[in-house]
This record gives structure tokens, C-alpha cells and sequence, in this order.
């Protein structure tokens, strides 16, 4: 009794050293990973990361420029509300589309090493976060300048939720990759209809155009609030892009400079991103988890 | 006639070794057991999702599961090394990736001790935009080494592969030959206890060859073993002590490898 109680003791350590390991070499793997990928990104280009700062700056600017008079008119922080949307987006759009070709990329690895297929898609989506942090530089920057020009902090306590508010949008994003990857190994037009998907998607979501403006209109033109009204509420909802962008410019800067009040310091809405992220993250896993014994005969 | 003799002393092979095995069980390094390994394919390989709903709708998704390996069985012992012989297409190369853990066999086992280095095969094993410095990192990492330990071999894999003024040019910008010589040195270099070799001790300049042959007789008087695909039969015959000859996915002889390279080129000879 006692011996078998010794054994069993004995191998739950040798596992539980076996998965240590394992995370340890893994994390190696996954740190040359990211460290490639931010760099082939950027590989003959004369300002090399400078670009992760300068892109979603000239993207503001050209959706600024283009859009401010119609969806921004009496809105002084309407380069902010563009900015916001537009670098949670990225990170969700960076991180997938890396993402979902991955496993078929690596085949070089893959077929010659034994390699947990997981490093890929997690790689990605870490390599996403690092263009992220590269990205708030300019976030913070065109903080600065319209707090300036509007004569009003944008800055406020309500900044620090973006700590809490990150791990949600990661577990969503990468969810969302592991799905898509695990289907690009086995139907390779997968990646067309997520490009053709990821325009609509864009559209889709609240980025330079506001929930309330369109709204309003669709009340406008039916007298009331009525088929269309309720047609284009749905479907902004059931986008969880839209929650994420939502919370993310409310902290950002919305909570302070319009004096909204955060209910509990938002963190009911922070649950709803807790919930889509962990959905995403569970059914990601689940479905990458059960093909990708599969994946060797299908790169 | 001939396949029955040889079926026959195959056989004998199996009886003894099954006893030696029972004498001694751990020595073993690499144990092959009854290993069969199926493909799924579909008449028509589908690899779009328009193709597949067109099917589903049809109901026509049978998969047919076609068989690389049958029954194959042989074993190797700490410090010894084998050679996997055959036509091509024989399954051979499927071999080693069992053996490396990259496929998982349909039926029975592979148990392997120790740490098997990656499989050396002519087929780019690294990452095309990165340069051959970033690969080596990168390959080290995969090998369970870290960081720190990758830079101490650095030197070592740089001066073998004969690779020091190339080493900041991406993979994709390599020839054939000195994408060998990086995954040689790489390989050499992590202390494996395996090293699974398929078709690459034929490749690279005379000089970059020799060199190879000599390390791979230095490593195996360490004590490394050495699965070796190959059909180069004096080398073969040189580097192991036992050979499998695999034909039509399955094993056709097993045992001493001048035996069986002499059946394998008897067999060669009738067939013409």
C-alpha cells in the first residue's frame, strides 16, 4: 500500500517536472519566435520599428483627414476616438492574420522537430502585443497634443484598467487564432474569406463611425425606433470587437474628459470582455487541441 | 522461392532477438515494435472549404486509410547504430520520423531514450527569413537549450559548418549544400544520444563530406547512435552493425548489416 502510494507520489513529480521542463523549453521556443517575428517584419526598412509607431499614426491621420467631417463634427477628441479604435483593432487583425498561416509556414520545423504546435499561433499573438506597446507610444503622444489643443487632461485614473482590460482582448484574439489556424491547415481558401471578412469586419465596427450617430439616423428615418433601429443595435452588439474598442477609448480618455461615470469603475462591462475572451479562448483551444495530432499529414 | 528464405531467416532474426531482449532489456535505445503506420486520403485530396461542402452536401467524404508501414519491428542498442535500406518510397523516411516522434504510428509502439537530435534529411529545416544566425538560436531553443548555453556552442557550429562570413544572410539566400552544413553542425553539436540521419552524408563538397565522415566515426566511437537512411551501401556497411531492409512497407530482412545489404543487392540484381 505504502509502496504503491510512493510510486504514484514518484510519478506525479516525474510528470510534474516532465511539464516543467516542457514550459521552460517552450518559452524558449516562443521568445525566438516573437523576436523573429517583429523583426523579419521590419527587415529592410530604413526606420525599422519606428514603423510600429508611425503606422497607426499615418492611419489616424488619413482616417482624420478623410472622415472628421462627417462622423466628427463637435467632437474635439475625434482623433483619440479614431486612434483607440484603430490600435485595438490592429492587435486583434496583427495577431490573426500572423497567425493564421503559421502552423502551414513552419512546416520546415515541424517536419524535421518535435515541436508543441501551440508556440506558433502563441508567438503571434505575443509578437502582437510587442507592435501593441510600440503603438501606445503613439497613443500617449497624440494624448498629449489634444489634451493640449482642447485645454483639458485626457489623462485620468481610469487608465490603469487597460492593465486588466489587455489580458481579455489577448485570450479573444487568440482564440480566434488558433481556430483560424486550425482551419487553414486543413482548407487552404480559409485565408481568402478572412481577408474578404476582415474588410467587413472593419466596417463593421465602430472605428471612425459612432454607435449613437447611427442610431440616431435609423430613428430618424423610421419616426421611431423601429426595424432598422433595432437590426443595426444587434448587430453592433454581437460584435466583440465593438466591446473591446468601446471599453478601451472609455478608459482611455472618455471617462475623464466627459465626466462619464464608470459603473463600479466599469467593471461589469470589463466582465463582458472577460466573458467573450475566455469563449473564444475556450473553443480555440478545444478545436486546436483535437486537430493537431493531424496537422503533420495536412502541411 | 528466394522471398520465402528470406521471410524465413527473418523469422530466425526475431526469435533471436526476442531472446536477447529478455536477457538484457534496458541496453535498448530505440525499440520498434509492431509499428504500422496508415495515411487518410480522400480520393481527391480536398483542401478547400467550398470543395468540402460540396462533398458533404454529396456525401461523399469516405476517407480510404492507405498503409506507409506494416508490422515493422527491430530494435537498437545503446551505442549502436542502424541502417535503414529500400526503394524509394518504401517508407524509409517515414521511419525516421517516427523514430523522431513526428508521426505517431496507427499500431503498436516506438519507445526512444534519450535525446534525439533533428531529423538530418535535404529538406530545409529552418526558417527562410531568418538569418542563419537567428536559426541557430532558434533550433537550439527547439533542442531544449537555452539562450545562454546556444551562444557557449555558437562558435563551434560556426567554425564546423565553415559558415563564419554568412552567418547575418537569411536561410532563403543559401545554396542546398551549406543548408546541410548548418543542420549538420547544429545537430552534431547539441550532444545528442540520436542522431537520425536521411541522405545528407552524400551531399556538400568532397572536403565538407570527408569532414562529416570523419565526425560521424568520432561520435559513434562516443557512443552515439546513428539511424541512417542511405542508399550508398559501402558506407552503410562502414557505419553500422545492423541494417533493416525495408521494401513495400514492410520489413523484408533484419539483422547484421553485411547480411542484409548482400540480400538487398541480390534482390536488386534478380529484379533486373
Amino acid at each position: 500500500m505504502n509502496n504503491t502510494m510512493e510510486t504514484l507520489n514518484d510519478k506525479f513529480r516525474s510528470y510534474t517536472a516532465r511539464k516543467r521542463n516542457s514550459f521552460k523549453m517552450n518559452a524558449n521556443i516562443v521568445r525566438e519566435l516573437v523576436k523573429k517575428n517583429v523583426k523579419v517584419q521590419y527587415r529592410n526598412s530604413i526606420i525599422g520599428a519606428l514603423w510600429t509607431v508611425l503606422n497607426p499614426l499615418l492611419n489616424m491621420l488619413v482616417m482624420w483627414f478623410v472622415f472628421s467631417t462627417f462622423f466628427g463634427t463637435g467632437d474635439e477628441w475625434y482623433a483619440l476616438y479614431i486612434l483607440c479604435g484603430n490600435i485595438i483593432f490592429s492587435f486583434m487583425r496583427g495577431a490573426t492574420v500572423q497567425s493564421l498561416p503559421s502552423i502551414v509556414y513552419n512546416r520546415g520545423l515541424l517536419t524535421k522537430n518535435k515541436i508543441s504546435q501551440f508556440v506558433f499561433p502563441v508567438s503571434c499573438n505575443l509578437g502582437a502585443v510587442v507592435n501593441f506597446a510600440f503603438s501606445s507610444v503613439a497613443l500617449v503622444g497624440v494624448m498629449v497634443v489634444t489634451s493640449i489643443a482642447n485645454h483639458e487632461s485626457a489623462f485620468g485614473p481610469s487608465l490603469f484598467l487597460v492593465v486588466l482590460m489587455l489580458p481579455a482582448l489577448f485570450l479573444f484574439s487568440y482564440g480566434l487564432s488558433l481556430i483560424l489556424t486550425a482551419m487553414y491547415v486543413f482548407f487552404r481558401d480559409v485565408q481568402h474569406f478572412y481577408n474578404v471578412f476582415l474588410t467587413l469586419w472593419t466596417y463593421l465596427t465602430p472605428l471612425f463611425w459612432k454607435k449613437n450617430a447611427i442610431l440616431e439616423k435609423a430613428k430618424a428615418q423610421d419616426g421611431t425606433e423601429g426595424f432598422l433601429y433595432h437590426a443595426l443595435e444587434f448587430v453592433i452588439n454581437a460584435n466583440p470587437m465593438y466591446h473591446f474598442v468601446d471599453y478601451f477609448r472609455e478608459i482611455t480618455y472618455s471617462a475623464t474628459v466627459n465626466g462619464w461615470s464608470l459603473d463600479f469603475y466599469g467593471f461589469p462591462k470589463l466582465g463582458i470582455l472577460y466573458l467573450i475572451g475566455l469563449a473564444f479562448f475556450g473553443i480555440g483551444t478545444l478545436v486546436f487541441s483535437l486537430t493537431r495530432k493531424n496537422f503533420i499529414y495536412n502541411i | 522461392m528466394e522471398q520465402k528464405n528470406i521471410n524465413e531467416e527473418v523469422k530466425n532474426k526475431e526469435i533471436i532477438e526476442n531472446n536477447e531482449s529478455a536477457v538484457q532489456e534496458e541496453d535498448y535505445i530505440i525499440e520498434v515494435d509492431n509499428v504500422s503506420l496508415d495515411f487518410y486520403t480522400r480520393d481527391e485530396k480536398i483542401d478547400n472549404l467550398k470543395e468540402f461542402f460540396i462533398r458533404l452536401i454529396k456525401g461523399k467524404t469516405e476517407r480510404k486509410a492507405v498503409r506507409i508501414l506494416n508490422n515493422i519491428s527491430f530494435k537498437v542498442k545503446r551505442g549502436e547504430s542502424i541502417a535503414i535500406i529500400g526503394h524509394n518510397g518504401a517508407g524509409k523516411s517515414t521511419m525516421l520520423k517516427l523514430i523522431a516522434d513526428i508521426y505517431r504510428p496507427t499500431k503498436g509502439t516506438v519507445k526512444v531514450k534519450g535525446k534525439v537530435a533533428p531529423l538530418l534529411n535535404l529538406g530545409a529545416g529552418f526558417d527562410q527569413e531568418s538569418s542563419a544566425k537567428e536559426n541557430v538560436y532558434l533550433n537550439g531553443a527547439i533542442l531544449g537549450y537555452s539562450r545562454k548555453e546556444i551562444a557557449k556552442k555558437y562558435e563551434e557550429i560556426v567554425e564546423f559548418a565553415e559558415l563564419k562570413e554568412h552567418m547575418h544572410i537569411p536561410i532563403k539566400n543559401f545554396s542546398s549544400g551549406m543548408v546541410a552544413r548548418l543542420g549538420f553542425a547544429i545537430a552534431i553539436d547539441v550532444n545528442p544520444d540520436i542522431l537520425l540521419v536521411d541522405e545528407i552524408l552524400s551531399v556538400g563538397d568532397e572536403n565538407f563530406r570527408n569532414k562529416c565522415a570523419r565526425k560521424v566515426k568520432e561520435l559513434r566511437d562516443q557512443g552515439v547512435t546513428f539511424v541512417i537512411v542511405s542508399h550508398n551501401m559501402p558506407q552503410v556497411r562502414s557505419l553500422c552493425q545492423k541494417a533493416v531492409w525495408i521494401e513495400n512497407s514492410e520489413v523484408m530482412a533484419y539483422g547484421e548489416v553485411n547480411e542484409v545489404c548482400d540480400q538487398y543487392i541480390k534482390y536488386c540484381n534478380n529484379k533486373k
